[in-house]
């Protein structure tokens, strides 16, 4: 038998092993190329992501981030009105700072603050996210509480309370949402 | 997209433009009619044209973006309506404020130009009650607002009604 022969003399078994350890060798490689693209790739739809929504809260904030700039002065009716699309607005309800209320109510300020915070977060932290009714649903009650006792009369809207229930409810969707997202595109993608 | 397909979205679009022009209901609802209006339309979808489960993502996003066009579509009908009516809106009222900050500054000529296009869209509103300006710049940040709301909806909805029925 000349394989045995060869096999036993260790000529194939040493090109034999050699092949296993390159084998090995390649699928670490490609292992690991390939969790270093996906993780690439869940970086920069984070970042896409955390950089869109950081101009959706600039965008709200710009008469008091820019209040001495002319155009962001002539951009306030449109912006009021691009953002008068997705919230009442009402100036009772809103914070002001450097001589100009904010775009959006106490409480939508602090739904993109919490999504903003939570897309910055999320950057550092690239494992897979899953998607929980479960804590959506906790992360939205104190909001629902305090919106049902300021309608009802129980206490006086505070916009502070509205600010910290929105962040909470803000951060939940936006992990929610990427969840969805990565679970469905991203995963698939690759 | 057949007729059928189309329904669900146009139904839940037109309930989301009739209840953001009710300005006692934005009060409660803020940013989540247009979200809840496409996660309705994938209900409806499943229950007229019993499609079946899971719900993939693309068709997710397709209703939740034809949900904000249509909401988009209608809102804008309806503010343009209500503006033809009274012959003003929140955009005219707010322009003498504007006006006045911008007397505080030396303005260059792009920002003299967007000043005659603001005073002539106004006394368009005044006489006419419709400026075409007006209504294309309403068209596009209804369009950009909710299509991008629609799309956040469908996919909450996926994933809400796929977890649902593999529970079940």
């Amino acid at each position: 038998m000349p394989d045995k022969y060869f096999y036993e003399s260790g000529i194939l078994k040493a090109l034999y092993t050699d092949r296993k350890e390159m084998h090995s060798i390649s699928l670490n490689n490609y292992l690991t190329l390939g969790l270093k693209k996906h993780q690439i790739k869940l970086f920069s739809f984070r970042l896409i992501l955390f950089v869109a929504l950081s101009c959706w809260c600039i965008g709200f904030l710009i008469g008091s981030i820019f209040p001495g700039s002319a155009y962001s002065i002539i951009a306030l009716p449109f912006l009021k009105k691009f953002y008068g699309i997705i919230c009442h607005q009402r100036i009772e309800k809103s914070f002001f700072y450097n001589g100009h209320y904010f775009m959006v109510c106490a409480r939508c300020t602090g739904i993109y603050t919490g999504a903003l915070i939570t897309s910055f977060i999320s950057l550092f932290t690239l494992h897979k996210l899953s998607e929980s009714i479960k804590i959506l649903s906790i992360a939205a009650i104190p909001m629902i509480i305090d919106v049902i006792s300021t309608t009802t009369g129980i206490y006086s809207y505070n916009k502070f309370l509205a600010l910290l229930t929105g962040i909470f409810f803000g951060s939940a969707v936006f992990a929610y949402i990427l969840a969805a997202i990565e679970n469905n595109f991203v995963d698939n993608s690759l | 997209m057949n007729q059928n397909k189309l329904l669900p979205s146009l139904v839940c679009g037109f309930g989301a433009a009739v209840l953001t022009t009710v300005p006692g209901i934005k009060n409660f609802a803020c940013c989540l009619i247009v979200p809840t209006a496409a996660v309705i339309s994938i209900n409806l979808d499943h229950k007229i044209n019993r499609s079946e489960f899971p719900i993939k993502a693309g068709q997710a996003i397709l209703f939740g973006v034809m949900t904000g066009v249509f909401a988009a579509l209608f809102s804008t009908f309806f503010d343009l309506l209500t503006t033809y009516l009274t012959r003003t809106n929140d955009f005219i009222e707010a322009l003498p404020q504007t006006e006045d900050f911008i007397k505080q500054y030396k303005l260059d000529s792009l920002l003299s130009e967007t000043m005659i296009i603001f005073k002539q869209m106004s006394k368009d509103i005044n006489s006419y009650g419709f400026s075409l300006f007006y209504a294309f710049a309403m068209l596009v940040s209804n369009l950009c607002i909710d299509v991008i709301f629609g799309m956040i909806g469908g996919i909450t909805g996926m994933s809400f009604f796929n977890k649902r029925k593999t529970k079940i």
